[in-house]
């Protein structure tokens, strides 16, 4: 019970954070800065607190609070961690204080407003990963679009209005079909079973048709596909990113679209497994066009943050793949992808917003030669290009080799007994990772080696607090690049649940 | 029952009636009626009150019988709009600053309400929703400050006279069918496959559509609201509106509404939300833009009488304290400006962070809950009808119902953004103090939160 107490405050943390900024003058703006950093290393705490404590060989939830909360309709406050979530949970608090610390220089402008903003989406975000009611989820999935929509809106670039307005309205219209569905979900298995419940656990025993299965999964699926974002329906992420201050592109880049493959993970593919095996093909064919397609535009961007953004759309193609492969292999390294492109793309966009605060400008073509004029910038910088291009030892290679494992070994036996289709998914997805050599290489190229430029000279290298940022970071990819085995297990019984799952076999030890 | 008895049943109303005398008496003895205010505050406050003893004693009674009936859920439901009229009179102390008539205009069309929502028959329900409204086409046109405000009185009187004649000639019909004044002749209207009857139900009900605006009757809406102040505007879009529906409640009671009077029911409110929300996005007057948002909220509001009717009282009355706080919250916080016109261009937003950021962020979750975002109220009330539109089997409508709220997220954004995004703001009017307004906009927000925070502890109360 204590421990499940510690989790509420985990989540509840950042609420506490908002009431003390209230209580802080809007002109003191270091003591804001400082307040919001340290509840947030508080949460980073508490949440390694919970990660230690929780125990890899119990299936189900852990830390589990259910308290009843609309009971006229079922709808529990349940929260709880699982497989699924740990590491996307650890993941969002890890991020949080750096996220802080890095917009320490770069957000001058109603800075109360902001780090509230960045307090009320980090709680949306743990939120969404701990809930474990689905109109709670709603609830919260919903919640983060608000600060998200006034983050890039108040303190982003020249078209931040456009580029946030899009955000909200894509990523809202996909949550209205979600909302529908969720709607019909729960009604249908009032009807059926008569039990009124948003449960996880309820809800996972609804058997529907494959008819009603394939609508509600595109439901959900478009919801979650959007917020990926899988191609065709990424064109928001690209202005997001580049419209989004430092910090709203870290979050975003770091957490939020974790939302979709987790959605996906946890609720659109177990939820409807005869409809995601019938859909699978189609899934995988997005998942690897994602894969291509936005390795291609990151290859010819010159707006650097453009290419990290595509490129995040790639990294995310193979989360895809991972998860529908139904291979264990294969979705284990989904989990450890997603946690592996939040660490690099945050780390590279924080690198990013660094050098954009020295030189004002995101023009690839402006830079050149950086390593000379800035060894320790470059030393990051080149770590996180190869974790990002999955070089062996860093996170990247852990994640983006056991995806295409797992691709691997599910589309064998499919090409042996004659469909060949999977296999040539497969072996496409084998290329975005030599696209992803060729335009992180030709993007560290330009930017670090070559005749030494930069806009705005003289430019200092970082400072203290900026290699502190950074070297936090750069521990935690190496940290999973070498020892894999720690997340892999905590989040084991997970994919193999999610595996039964979704293949239709009986799931040994369904308690509830 | 005894003339003591009548006059327990009848507190709330008995209340209003006092603070009316009172405020004339006020009126032709002083020539300034300085606490008119504070007169018709304590009057609605203890009009509530009265209303919320007897829910929360159970009290039912019938002082005249087949005409009037007290009922618990009645009782709440004047008890809880009574309440929303509260920072409606807080907030006219800027716009009226202590003028009786618009105390007693307003004290009348509450009274009126309180009699629609204990009505039995027709005569009453009908007595009810006039004495509502006629005061409002006179509040509309009371000190007013553009030249289109007369226009938009008459408009607003002669489609809610068109209204009260439909209302009227549907009446006759059922009465001729059924030869019966009872509201009960509406349920059996319903159930009744008689063209005379299916005839009567459909003038009452498009009666019902013009008061609510549905569109095509809707016209009226944006003009009246933008021709009049703001509290009144506010006044009209929570009151009369809750008003409208909850009389319309009384004559659905808990009956299914079946073909062919469920098409009605379902494809105009449709239409509504999608045209509401549609032209709202055009509009550079707040008034204007809350009018047409009005229209597409009518919408959910009678969707939520599809189907079969056990939680249809529960999910209008929710429906309408969600979207009834919202709405004054917006109008209390709305900031001053040089004058009416230029006070309620959207453009007189722009920047309101910087110049008041607590009002900018009372508007701001105003807007979000209107259009419908959680974690506030606005969610949770939409939720709640539209999961009854499904469970009544009209899963096309319930989708389509969606997306048209979907359409409607972007002129809400659209304030946020002129809010909190802008940085050319207008040079900040100087106005006398705002106090009041700023009370009335605290005195929506605790309800707002205890909704947010605990939305199943008052969905079992309703």
């Amino acid at each position: 019970m204590a421990d499940a107490m510690l989790l509420n405050l985990v989540l509840f943390l950042p609420v506490v954070g908002i009431v003390l900024l209230l209580f802080v003058p809007a002109q003191s703006e270091g003591a804001i800065r400082w307040t919001t950093f340290w509840v947030m290393v508080v949460q980073l705490v508490l949440t390694t607190v919970l990660y230690v404590h929780y125990d890899a060989t119990v299936p189900g939830l852990q830390f589990e609070t259910r308290i009843p909360w609309i009971p006229a309709w079922g709808v529990y406050y349940q929260i709880g961690l699982d497989g699924y979530n740990i590491l996307l949970v650890l993941l969002t608090a890890f991020l949080g204080p750096l996220v802080v610390a890095g917009a320490f220089s770069a957000i001058k402008k109603d800075v109360k407003l902001f780090y509230a903003m960045v307090f009320l989406i980090q709680f949306a975000m743990l939120g969404t990963f701990v809930a474990q009611d689905l109109f709670v989820f709603y609830l919260f999935w919903e919640t983060m679009l608000i600060p998200m929509f006034l983050i890039i809106g108040i303190w982003g670039g020249e078209r931040r209005i456009y580029a946030t307005i899009k955000f909200f309205l894509y990523t809202a219209f996909g949550s209205i079909l979600m909302l529908a569905a969720v709607i019909y979900l729960v009604y249908s298995l009032q009807a059926t079973t008569g039990v009124t419940s948003f449960a996880f656990a309820d809800l996972n025993r609804t058997q529907l048709p494959l008819s009603v299965q394939l609508v509600l999964l595109s439901a959900f699926g478009l919801s979650f596909a959007i917020k990926v974002p899988i191609v065709p329906f990424h064109t928001w992420l690209p202005d997001a990113h580049v419209e989004a201050p430092t910090a709203g592109s870290v979050i975003l880049a770091g957490v939020l679209l974790k939302m979709g493959t987790y959605g996906f993970m946890k609720l659109g593919f177990p939820l409807f497994p005869d409809a995601t095996r019938y859909l699978a093909p189609l899934i995988m064919a997005l998942a690897v066009i994602s894969i291509i397609y936005g390795a291609c535009l990151a290859l010819v961007q010159n707006d650097i943050k453009k290419i990290i953004a595509y490129s995040s759309i790639s990294h995310l193609g193979y989360v895809m793949l991972g998860l529908i492969s139904l291979d264990l292999i294969g979705i284990q390294g989904a989990i450890i992808q997603m946690v592996s492109h939040g660490l690099t793309a945050a780390g590279l966009f924080l690198m990013v917003g660094m050098i954009y605060e020295r030189c004002h400008t995101r023009e690839l073509s402006a830079y050149g030669g950086l390593a000379k004029l800035l060894p320790v910038y470059s030393v990051f910088f080149m770590i996180l290009t190869l974790a990002s291009i999955g070089l062996p030892t860093t996170s990247g290679f852990t994640g983006e080799f056991l995806v295409l494992l797992g691709a691997f070994r599910s589309a064998w036996p499919l090409h042996v007994a004659g469909d060949t289709l999977p296999l040539a998914f497969a072996a496409s997805a084998v290329l975005g990772v030599v696209l992803g050599a060729l335009y992180m290489l030709r993007f560290a190229q330009t930017f670090l080696f070559g005749a030494a430029k930069v806009p705005h000279a003289p430019v200092i290298d970082l400072n203290l607090r900026e290699k502190l940022i950074l070297a936090a970071i750069v521990a935690a990819v190496f940290a999973i690049g070498l020892y894999p085995d720690e997340p892999l297990r905590k989040t084991e019984l997970a994919a193999k649940e999610f595996q039964l799952r979704v293949t239709g076999a009986p799931i040994p030890g369904s308690a509830r | 029952m005894s003339w003591l008895a009548v006059l327990t049943a009848l507190a709330p109303e008995n209340v209003l009636l006092a603070g009316i005398v009172v405020l004339i008496v006020m009126e032709i003895v002083t020539s300034k009626a300085h606490s008119s205010l504070a007169v018709s505050l304590v009057a609605v406050a203890a009009s509530a009150a009265a209303a919320a003893l007897l829910y929360s004693g159970g009290y039912a009674a019938t002082p005249f019988p087949g005409h009037y009936s007290i009922d618990p859920a009645g009782s709440l439901a004047k008890a809880i709009v009574l309440a929303l009229a509260l920072p409606v009179l807080l907030m006219s102390r800027d716009d009226f600053a202590q003028d009786g008539q618009f105390h007693i205009l307003v004290l009348s069309s509450l009274y009126g309400f309180c009699l629609l929502l204990s009505s039995d028959s027709f005569l009453t329900l009908f007595l009810g929703l006039e004495i509502m409204a006629l005061p409002v086409y006179v509040l509309v046109l009371l000190a007013f400050k553009r030249p289109e405000s007369p226009e938009a009185a008459l408009k607003y009187l002669i489609l809610g006279g068109t209204a009260t004649a439909m209302f009227l000639m549907g009446v006759s019909l059922l009465y001729g069918g059924s030869g019966t004044l009872s509201i009960t002749a509406f349920a059996a209207g319903l159930r009744s496959a008689d063209t005379m009857a299916t005839a009567g139900v459909t003038l009452v009900l498009l009666a019902f559509f013009l008061k609510g605006a549905i569109v095509p009757f809707h016209a009226w809406a944006p003009d009246a609201y933008e021709g009049a102040s703001i509290p009144v505007t506010a006044y009209m879009a929570t009151i009369i509106k809750a008003g409208v529906l909850l009389a319309a409640l009384r004559l659905f009671g808990t009956e299914v509404v079946s073909r062919p009077t469920d098409d009605l029911l379902a494809f105009l409110p449709l239409v509504s939300i999608v045209w509401g929300n549609l032209a709202a996005m055009r509009q550079t007057s707040f008034r204007r833009m809350i009018a047409y948002s009005s229209i597409a909220h009518a919408g959910y509001l009678y969707y939520a009488f599809l189907g079969d009717g056990s939680t249809r009282l529960q999910a209008v009355l929710f429906y309408l304290v969600a979207y009834g706080l919202m709405n004054l919250l917006a109008f209390a916080s709305l900031p001053p400006g040089d004058d009416d016109t230029s006070r309620d261009r959207l453009d007189n937003l722009k920047g309101l962070f910087q110049r008041s950021p607590f009002s900018a962020l009372m508007i701001g979750m105003a807007m979000l809950s209107l259009a419908g975002i959680p974690p506030f109220p606005g969610f949770v009330a939409k939720f709640l009808i539209f999961k009854n539109v499904m469970a009544a089997g009209y899963t096309l409508y319930a989708v389509l119902g969606l997306v048209g709220s979907y359409l409607g997220i972007y002129f809400y954004l659209r304030v946020i953004q002129y809010m909190f995004m802008s940085a050319d703001a207008p040079a900040p009017a100087q106005r006398a103090s705002r106090r009041a307004a700023i009370g009335a906009g605290v005195l929506c927000l605790v309800p707002v939160l205890l909704v947010t925070v605990f939305p199943g502890w008052v969905l079992a109360r309703l």
